[in-house]
């Protein structure tokens, strides 16, 4: 019953904003959590049995007649549910404290939960229409998330955001019409096989191009990106997270690796854009975020540069590099969620993102400087954290398929990751408690233990690095190292 | 086909004026009736459906909805755009028309003929059968539409 990863976090939303009249705060948290619980439980533990001879397709009956509700599960499509209600369930967890202040937290939920349905949505989706209905949906959502404070930057920046992902759509339903125009197919097995028996390489190209465009937007490559340094710092602390974290990967990456490498199939010349856009995007953002003041707007660049490297990894095309692009995808996915909590929880006790403002407030919030130092760490690819061993295998990667140059750049971006990092622990945490933080207390329990289970979960991966890849990272990167096959040879067609 | 034509390059004209127009209640009369030849394009193409939804939704209903929300602003201080924005959107559009008279013809030339594929059927088979789960995205779409509003249009509360 994989349709529960849609269906269940919507009909929760859909009865949220009722139960929102009864109990304004309990229920809704409880709720809310339960559901994002029960997913991950799904994810975690039934996940690996059910997909272990091959990839699920389901095909379900309605009052006993087979209707078109198609969707499939591999490893894959499994690797990015874990990722999702793991970070989910973190952020939500935070909200439970952090949303208090906000008011209307049933209604808060209900979107963010709308928004998960729609990720997974994408994710379960074995068709072009369906990934851009669903990639709406999980929009839509966000947009209204973003806003949620309702404040004037808040609103402005959610307005800059729906106008560029507006245009990202766009392009993304013109690549579709392109392509089925050409097959007259929407299903992925069908198009990958109609593609391959056509072989109209200048009508691939034009096709191929929106979608670089659009997916681009939504992943906020580098020169893509303009949305992504508003939005994500002006939503709530646990949004920011999850957009970061969550949906520029799964409506950007996810969605693009999907197309290009198991429906299009990866050509050279697509692997070499890609691997470009990788690299401008790690380097410049790198550069872009040492500037910055702001710590969630330095967060939101870092989160540009991580990309950068997830793409770049992807884009080499051989299977250790796809392992290693899907690694730092995961261990980017927690440990950016963790820092934008803590960065949240920071703001919460100071009512700053000022850098400048801050200071020593790791005498008066020991568990917030510590879980921040091990996502900080973690994305800087510090030994032994799970961020080292991700970019360690994207290096290994590029220099065994020839590319020494790009390896050194992306050694070179990773100094400066851990550069700008260690400007937000010192500035923020470190030296001398600034006098005006004298009061300032620890973040509520709910908030510091989200913190910490993304926390324990970077160091845990870090470790068990070599489990964690044959049984989660493996099984992804096989699907897509295997192109077009992945989608003709097992999904049915 | 002239009058295919004529429909297209009016569309165009409607939508450019949209755009342009700096009076909102022109631009969104502009826009209606851009899609209403889109509409007339669909029906002349075989898409009543299309046709249908995008003159009742998009002409009928969603004009209604600007000119009742712009007959409910009031006239403020006039903002300046930048001029860069007048300058920029007529080079880009004819720059985008002669690269589509340029390399269109040779792309569409090799564009194979449409084969006739398990998305073909009746309206209502299409729907209800062929694209279900769709049918799930659009009610998560309706939702979070719903929840949107109630979000945004809730009374504020004092946070920091």
């Amino acid at each position: 019953m994989i349709i529960l990863f849609v269906v269940l976090p919507l009909i929760v939303a859909g009865i949220l904003p009722l139960v929102g009249k009864v109990s304004r705060r309990v229920l809704p948290d409880l709720l809310a959590n339960a559901t994002l619980l029960a997913l991950l439980v799904f994810a975690a533990v039934a996940g690996r049995p059910l997909i272990a001879g091959g990839p699920v397709l389901q095909q379900l009956s309605w009052l006993g007649e087979a209707v078109n509700l198609r969707l499939a599960l591999d490893g894959f499509s499994l690797l990015m549910l874990l990722a999702v209600s793991l970070v989910g369930l973190a952020a939500s967890l935070f909200s439970i404290d952090y949303m208090e202040h906000y008011g209307a937290k049933a209604n808060y939920y209900a979107l963010y939960l709308v928004m998960i349905a729609g990720m997974n949505g994408l994710i379960l989706s074995r068709d072009l229409f369906s990934v851009y209905v669903f990639l709406e949906v999980a929009a839509v959502a966000s947009y209204a998330l973003v806003a949620f404070g309702l404040g004037h930057d808040e609103l402005e920046a959610a307005f800059k955001y729906l106008m560029l992902s507006v245009v990202a759509s766009a392009f993304l339903v013109a690549g579709i019409a392109v392509i089925f125009g050409m097959t007259g197919h929407l299903d992925f097995a069908a198009v990958a096989a109609g593609l391959k028996e056509l072989n109209a390489v200048p009508v691939m190209a034009i096709a191929s191009a929106f979608f670089l465009l659009g997916f681009g937007l939504k992943a906020a490559l580098i020169p893509f990106h303009a949305w992504l340094p508003d939005a994500h710092p002006s939503a709530p602390a646990p949004i920011s997270a999850v957009l970061s974290g969550l949906l520029i990967k799964v409506s950007g990456v996810y969605a693009m690796a999907r197309i290009f490498l198991n429906v299009f199939g990866l050509t050279p010349a697509l692997s070499t854009v890609l691997m470009w856009l990788g690299v401008i995007s790690l380097v410049v953002a790198a550069f872009l975020a040492l500037g910055q003041k702001d710590m969630k707007r330095m967060l939101a660049y870092s989160s540009i540069s991580q990309v950068g490297y997830v793409v770049l990894g992807i884009g080499i095309g051989t299977p250790l590099g796809i392992a290693g692009g899907l690694f730092h995808l995961f261990n980017h996915a927690l440990a950016k969620g963790l820092l934008f909590l803590t960065s949240g929880s920071v703001q919460q006790a100071t009512g700053t993102r000022d850098l400048d403002a801050m200071g020593g407030l790791a005498k008066r919030m020991p568990v917030t400087a510590a879980t921040n130092l091990v996502g900080s760490l973690s994305i800087a690819g510090v030994p032994p954290l799970n961020g080292f061993w991700s970019k360690l295998l994207i290096i290994m990667a590029l220099v065994q398929a020839h590319h020494p140059a790009f390896a050194v750049v992306a050694v070179l971006a990773s100094v400066l990751t851990l550069w700008y990092y260690l400007i937000i622990q010192r500035k923020a945490f470190f030296g001398q408690l600034n006098a005006k933080w004298a009061a300032v207390k620890e973040a509520p329990f709910w908030m510091t233990a989200a913190t910490v289970l993304l926390a324990v979960l970077c160091v845990g991966i870090g470790i068990l690095f070599s489990l964690t890849v044959t049984t989660w990272i493996q099984p992804a990167a096989d699907v897509l190292a295997d192109g077009i096959h992945a989608v003709t040879g097992s999904w049915g067609f | 086909m002239i009058l295919q034509t004529a429909l297209l390059i009016g569309v165009v004209i409607f939508s450019v004026l949209a755009i342009l127009l700096r009076d909102l209640l022109k631009s969104a009369i502009a826009l209606a009736a851009a899609s209403l030849l889109l509409g007339i394009i669909f029906f002349r193409m075989n898409a009543p459906y299309a046709g249908v939804f995008e003159i009742s939704v998009v002409a009928g209903l969603i004009t209604v909805l600007f000119v009742l929300t712009i007959a409910l602003t009031k006239t403020g201080e006039e903002v300046r755009e930048s001029r860069l924005v007048k300058w920029a959107f007529p080079l880009v559009f004819i720059a985008f028309i002669v690269v589509d008279a340029l390399v269109m013809k040779s792309l569409l030339g090799q564009v194979p003929a449409l084969a006739a594929g398990a998305e073909s059927g009746s309206f209502g088979e299409v729907l209800w059968r062929a694209r279900t789960y769709d049918l799930v995205g659009q009610i998560a779409v309706i939702l979070a539409g719903v929840f949107s509003v109630l979000a945004l249009f809730r009374k504020r509360e004092k946070h920091d």
